[in-house]
């Protein structure tokens, strides 16, 4: 079975968990503990992952890090019908690497500041995080209210998500942890209600179920 | 333009902000919005924030009908906001007071519009009959710097670009197209640009004109974002209402009777089936008030008669009161009066909806056995439960076929509904056997219907095993012979009165002609409304309201039709 080093608290470890529910994926949950231990930080654990981060996963002899990574992993790997992560069309592969790397910067952003709030980071410049985070979400409430315009729901062209959405919705949906608003942000609110419906999805501490139709 | 803002109307939201079962996060002048559109298409502007413990309600649940407080799941109605349901008391009917503000709105022009205290007579916001809404920007500055700057970009564009009386922003883009802008003030320091083109544009037209229009508004953004960027202004704080004294205060003395406080208008009147009319009950002066499934409400007829409906309203449907009045075949002159004389336009006076038969929502399954006319209350908690998705059943006992009403909103609660028409009373009694089989906990019946099936009823659920607070039932009139022989004493513990209540007086006639205003509805021990605790002394029951074990601890009557055994009662008045 697939091992996921995990923290509950975690949005990069929610990406993973995320995929694995929409896959239907079962996999074991080994819990790493962030705070206060800083069992991430543990020799044990750098032997797995010298950066020190998670989330990580091993799959047989696999052992990968970095939740884009792991992401497009799994998809390749397990989504027989290709939806997630369409390996045959270049086009669609090169936008979703676009929002990939996006959803990583708001790691750098949003997250950030939420780590700064909650959990007693206080080496970053705050305010700068959150002025990052909102010249993001003004970008990518702008691309979604476009999108919507063509009839498209996801980050990405196509009538079912991609790896892209996942990627980018946990920070997202916790920025307000952060100290981030997204009353300013219709699009990406309503983009949230869509991706929350996705048959599979499952919440985190601070992210709420939408409404059933 | 009023000097005072908080009168004015303000754009706050597109009308496409607002998608299915959706809860938009708004704010105006520094108050916050949750903003959400019920199923049957009505906007609600309200305070965001839930009563209870002060969680925002944009996070909230909109359930089509009613919002939810993700927190602990409080339940506000459409339109009134008035709490339906708290879960941590699944048993009781929330209070009436218990009710969020809401705010005027309008919808017009491709938006929504709300102010704090503005005024339907002020709104002159519907000029275009075709519009297409631009995408909204935020910009962090107050709105006359951004309406000197839109005009200043526009015009520099060589767009003819004028400042309005009503503080909006006209652009002429030639052709007869021309757009307006609206600067919504969020706050000090925070402003929505909201532009809205008098065409409507389809296919790459639009997608190109909204490109393009979102391009200008977004670099003007960045431009004015630069120059306020060391702006420091004082953020506006919105005054959160303190509650009202009167519901601060404990009230001197209980407001109470049978008061018609409300004046409704019969905008509809429908034969549903045989012997079976339905009123619809519209509001003319205001919202009517917030209900709760198993409400009712006293009609005051012109004849002078006070009879008592259950609304079969389901949640949210907060526009108007149903209800469905059966011919009785021997009429007092309620409803035969209701179906002879009532007709629609004519206007009539109504009472408060009170809730003495409140449904609980927290149950695994539950299950409702209507007889004949009985359907209504039922019919209102069935479409709560429907709405929530938990688990029920609804058997509708009628005579045959044609006597079955409500036939459009029992086909919405599909397979949940089973219909057993022309039984006999001894096949009757069997299916009710079957239907009530499995007594467990965390299972609930509720019952209304003729006196006769209702008693059958609770015996069969009784020798089953089901505990009496597990059976909820409603008559629809005490048909009890009333023995108002006795003659005793009542002691008003509050109130330090002694009283002597004669033989042919009710102890609810006592207490009125004593100057105490105790609530009444139906008079004679059906509904509940006058229910009175008792401190001592031994209670004749002869309500039908009370379940044999209330009756048995003897702690609470009502004081309509029970009397003394003991010679004297001590009441807690």
């Amino acid at each position: 079975m697939i091992k996921l080093y995990d923290y509950e608290l975690s949005g990069n470890c929610y990406k993973v968990r995320l995929m694995f529910s929409f896959l239907n994926l079962e996999f074991s949950s080994e819990k790493i503990e962030f705070y206060p231990s800083r069992e991430h930080k543990s020799d044990d654990f750098l032997k797995i992952n010298p950066l020190g981060q998670l989330p990580v996963i091993s799959d047989e002899s696999v052992v990968l890090r970095d939740a884009q990574a792991i992401l497009v992993y799994l998809a390749s790997k397990y989504d027989k019908g290709k939806n997630w992560y369409p390996i045959d069309d270049p086009k669609k592969i090169g936008f979703i690497s676009q929002w990939l790397s996006f959803g990583d910067a708001i790691t750098g952003s949003s997250s950030a500041a939420r780590l700064h709030d909650t959990l007693f980071y206080h080496n970053f410049d705050i305010e700068k995080c959150r002025e990052i985070a909102h010249s993001q979400f003004r970008i990518l409430d702008e691309h979604l209210f476009f999108q919507e315009e063509l009839c498209n729901d996801w980050i990405c062209d196509g009538s079912h998500p991609s790896i892209a959405d996942i990627a980018c919705f946990p920070y997202v949906a916790l920025s307000e942890e952060g100290g981030i608003s997204r009353m300013s942000y219709p699009a990406i609110r309503r983009w949230m209600d869509r991706f929350k419906r996705i048959e599979g999805f499952v919440v985190m501490p601070g992210v709420f179920p939408a409404a059933p139709l | 333009m009023n000097s005072d803002l908080r009168q004015n109307w303000y754009p706050i939201a597109s009308s496409s902000d607002l998608p299915f079962r959706h809860v938009f996060h708004a704010q105006l002048l520094g108050r916050e919005f949750a903003v959400w559109r019920a199923d049957d298409g009505n906007v609600n502007v309200w305070e965001n924030r839930c009563l209870h413990r002060g969680v925002r309600l944009s996070i909230g649940i909109n359930e089509g009908t009613e919002l939810r407080c993700q927190y602990h799941g409080w339940r506000y109605a459409n339109r009134t906001a008035g709490c339906t349901y708290i879960p941590a008391h699944p048993a009781d009917a929330p209070a009436r007071t218990i009710c969020n503000n809401t705010y005027p709105v309008k919808e017009s022009m491709g938006m929504i519009w709300t102010g704090e205290e503005a005024l339907d007579d002020n709104f002159g916001f519907n000029e275009f009959s075709e519009n297409t809404v631009l995408r909204p920007i935020t910009v962090n500055a107050p709105i006359d710097l951004i309406n000197e700057k839109l005009i200043e970009e526009y015009s520099r564009l060589t767009f003819e670009s004028k400042l309005l009386k009503d503080g909006s922003i006209e652009i002429k883009l030639g052709n007869s197209k021309k757009i307006i802008f609206f600067v919504q003030p969020q706050d000090s320091k925070l402003s929505v640009i909201r532009g809205v083109l008098n065409q409507t544009l389809t296919g790459d037209e639009r997608y190109n004109f909204l490109k393009n229009h979102n391009f200008i508004c977004e670099s003007l953004r960045s431009k004015i974002d630069a120059i306020t960027h060391e702006l420091k202004i004082e953020p506006m704080v919105a005054k959160i209402s303190q509650v009202s004294e009167d519901l601060a205060k404990m009230p001197l003395s209980e407001e109470g009777g049978r008061k018609s406080d409300i004046k409704v208008v019969v905008s509809e009147k429908r034969l549903v089936s045989e012997g079976v009319v339905s009123l619809k009950l519209e509001g003319i002066r205001a919202q009517l008030p917030t209900f709760q499934p198993g409400a009712h409400i006293d009609l005051h007829l012109q004849n002078g008669l006070i009879r008592q409906y259950s609304l079969l309203n389901g949640p949210g449907e907060t526009d108007c009161y149903r209800i469905g009045v059966k011919l009785e075949d021997v009429s007092t002159g309620g409803s035969e009066f209701i179906h002879k004389n009532i007709r629609e336009g004519d206007l009539l006076a109504i009472s408060m909806p009170r809730n003495n038969f409140p449904l609980r929502r927290d149950s695994i399954h539950t299950v409702f056995i209507a007889g004949g006319i009985g359907l209504t209350p039922l019919l209102s908690m069935s479409q709560a439960l429907h709405g929530m998705g938990l688990n029920y059943e609804l058997h509708y006992f009628v005579r045959d076929e044609k006597h079955v009403s409500f036939d459009e909103v029992l086909k919405k609660l599909g397979k949940n509904v089973s219909i057993h028409a022309g039984l006999s009373p001894e096949s009757t009694l069997g299916k009710i056997s079957e239907i009530v089989q499995n007594p467990m906990k965390a299972k609930n019946l509720y019952a209304c219907g003729p006196g006769p099936m209702l008693e059958a009823t609770l015996k069969i659920a009784s020798d089953l095993g089901w505990s009496d607070d597990s059976v909820h039932f409603e008559y629809f009139k005490n048909t009890k012979e009333i023995n108002d022989k006795s003659s005793f004493e009542i002691e008003l513990a509050r109130s330090a009165l002694s009283l002597n209540v004669p033989s042919g007086k009710t102890v609810l006639e006592v207490l009125k002609s004593n100057g105490i205003d105790l609530p009444s509805s139906c008079e004679q021990g059906a509904c509940g409304t006058c229910k009175v605790n008792v401190i001592e002394g031994e209670v004749d029951h002869q309500d039908v309201y009370l379940n044999s074990s209330e009756k048995a601890e003897g702690k609470v009557m009502m004081t309509c039709v029970s009397r003394a055994i003991s010679k004297r009662l001590i009441l807690d008045i």
